[in-house]
């Protein structure tokens, strides 16, 4: 073995490898500044656009407060309906992955509906065809459920977008605990496992890492989505901007606020995606 | 006499077809003694890790009875009760796979403590002073709380075995435990192998390690096309072999 690759001694760096290290050091520093300097002028731009529309910022900032009480319901729509999502995708994954008939065909069906048809034609269904079901049922003797199928626009929305998601999610669940390899199964079945502790100590804490990124994406999209329920009426962000800038003339504006304030929201979001990502990577990542 | 000790391991006429028509273990018999070593060698694609796993039912054999430790099991049975059996020969087996499978969302210690927390309902605190007495055995007390991905393989497989003992098994089957090792890691889990079968364990292990094969076991079977086709004592079958089969084979691993 020659001197100089001899590790165990500490090699020495020669000069032309430090060079070199340098310059990769210097790239990447001028990279990142001028990623940085990219950043600001499209915010300038943004905001030189803003103003050349002539937008009415006072009259924005006196809005605000108004389009703002809006996020209680924003918020309480988009975190029922992901609740309801993510237990109706870990149910759904279990059944697209059952050997049962029934729960499969179920949940194959449950899948394939729910993402064939639109999402606006669901939200309608809920609130404002289902009371017709119940009308049909009563006929048949069933008296008293039309009441109970008449839904208010809050618990209507809440159901068609938690319904909706939680098929696109059982679909992301899925192919989470698929992706992990059956030699873990076989490892926690040989110790004795029963096929639910399998997965719930073993398969599950495992898919929940790899579908971190997809289900945020998915949480992101039903935040937006949640003004859906504007539709029905529900006093959320996007309702009372529209009908402020329909009063005013000034829909510019309050398309403009709104829109910042989900972006905001989502902003957010993908904070706590990072967070939670590095959170579970913890020294971990599979090496093999 | 021998006769009279019933035998740790015995599984009768078993076959594996896999589907439609893959006719993978043809009518095969074994018994293994208790705290008796067997190696089972064989020409890729004989078979062998289908036998293995035919015992603790990660395949199910096609036809044929499997017995550990007194359970009976037999292929094919619609009974309520199976599942439960399965699960108690499971338990009373321990298995280490050539490519480890380690929970890799836990650590070392974690590992170890899985089995006899989740299955065995052990209290985590007993069951975490064991676990160390076994990471001492196996010389890795040190790496107790690192995830499985810091460890070299040589150790993750010693964690491996551990993992297995904790369940404090009757029996241990090992397939091919270091045949995913580089050449340098492949002794110190042969090693753990060797003190385990000298502490009396009963062991079923594939295994195409000369050492192991030579020294350690008791008893060495040679598999060929899903049949047995020599098996006997290492001396005779490495110095003496009455199959020309297995003479061709042992040409090849020698
Ligand atoms: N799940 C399966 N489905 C179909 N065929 C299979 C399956 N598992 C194994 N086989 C086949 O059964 C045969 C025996 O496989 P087995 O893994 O038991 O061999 P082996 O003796 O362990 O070989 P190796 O030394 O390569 O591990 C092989 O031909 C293999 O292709
Ligand atoms: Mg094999």
């Amino acid at each position: 073995m020659k001197a100089d690759t001899n590790f165990s001694e500490g090699c020495g760096i020669p000069a032309e490898a430090r060079k070199t290290l340098t310059q990769i050091e210097t790239d990447r520093a001028a990279y990142k500044r001028k990623l940085i300097i990219s950043f600001i002028i499209l915010a300038i731009a943004m905001i030189m656009v803003l103003i050349a529309l002539k937008l009415d910022f006072k009259f924005m900032k006196n809005q605000l407060p108004f389009i703002f009480a809006g996020i209680g319901y924003t918020l309480l729509v988009s975190f029922m309906a992901i609740s309801l999502a993510c237990f109706l995708a870990i149910v759904g994954a279990l059944g697209r992955l059952s050997k049962n008939p029934v729960f499969n065909s179920i949940a194959s069906s449950y899948v394939s509906l729910i993402r064939g048809t639109p999402l606006l034609v669901q939200v309608y269904m809920w609130y404002l065809a289902l009371p017709q079901i119940g009308k049909a049922l009563e006929g048949y003797g069933f008296t008293g459920i039309q009441a109970f199928f008449t839904l208010p626009a809050l618990t209507a929305g809440i159901l068609a977008l938690g319904v909706c998601y939680g098929a696109y999610m059982t679909e992301t669940v899925r192919a989470g605990i698929q992706s992990i390899d059956p030699g873990q199964t076989e490892a926690a079945n040989a110790l004795g496992m029963t096929r639910s502790q399998t997965m719930k100590r073993i398969i599950f804490p495992q898919a929940l890492r790899v579908i971190i990124p997809p289900v945020s994406n998915e949480f992101i999209a039903m935040v937006k989505d949640s003004s859906l329920v504007s539709l029905m009426g529900v006093w959320e962000l996007s309702y009372r901007a529209i009908k402020m800038g329909r009063r005013h003339f000034q829909s510019l504006e309050m398309l403009i606020t709104v829109a910042l304030i989900y972006w905001m929201m989502c902003i957010m979001l993908q904070y706590f995606q990072e967070k939670l990502e590095t959170h579970m990577a913890r020294g971990d990542r599979s090496i093999r | 006499m021998m006769e009279n000790d019933s035998p740790m391991v015995k599984i009768t006429n078993i076959h594996k077809v896999f589907f439609p028509d893959m006719h993978v273990l043809c009518g095969i018999d074994l018994e293994v003694k208790k705290g008796e070593t067997v190696a089972i060698l064989g020409a890729s694609g004989s078979g062998k890790s289908t036998l293995l796993r035919c015992i603790n039912f990660l395949e199910e054999p096609t036809a044929g009875k499997v017995v550990v430790d007194g359970i009976t099991i037999e292929a094919g049975e619609k009974d309520k009760l199976r599942n439960g059996r399965i699960r108690d020969i499971r338990k009373r087996t321990g298995m280490c796979f050539q490519a480890f499978n380690l929970f890799p969302h836990m650590t070392v210690l974690e590992n170890i403590i899985e089995g006899p927390v989740t299955v065995l309902h052990q209290k985590k605190e007993a069951a975490t002073a064991y676990a160390e007495q076994l990471l001492q055995w196996i010389g890795l007390s040190e790496k107790r709380d690192e995830h499985p991905s810091r460890l070299s393989g040589g150790q993750q497989q010693r964690v491996a075995i551990a993992r297995s003992l904790a369940m404090k098994p009757k029996v241990m089957l090992f397939d091919e435990p270091t045949s995913a090792l580089d050449p340098e890691l492949v002794g110190e889990v042969v090693e753990v192998m060797e003190r385990l079968a000298k502490e009396g364990m009963t062991i079923i292990a594939v295994t195409h390690e000369l050492h192991f094969a030579r020294d350690v076991a008791d008893r060495i079977l040679i598999m060929d096309n899903g049949n047995w086709v020599e098996q006997g004592p290492p001396e005779k079958i490495f110095n003496n072999p009455e199959q020309e089969r297995t003479r061709q084979f042992l040409a090849h691993i020698l």
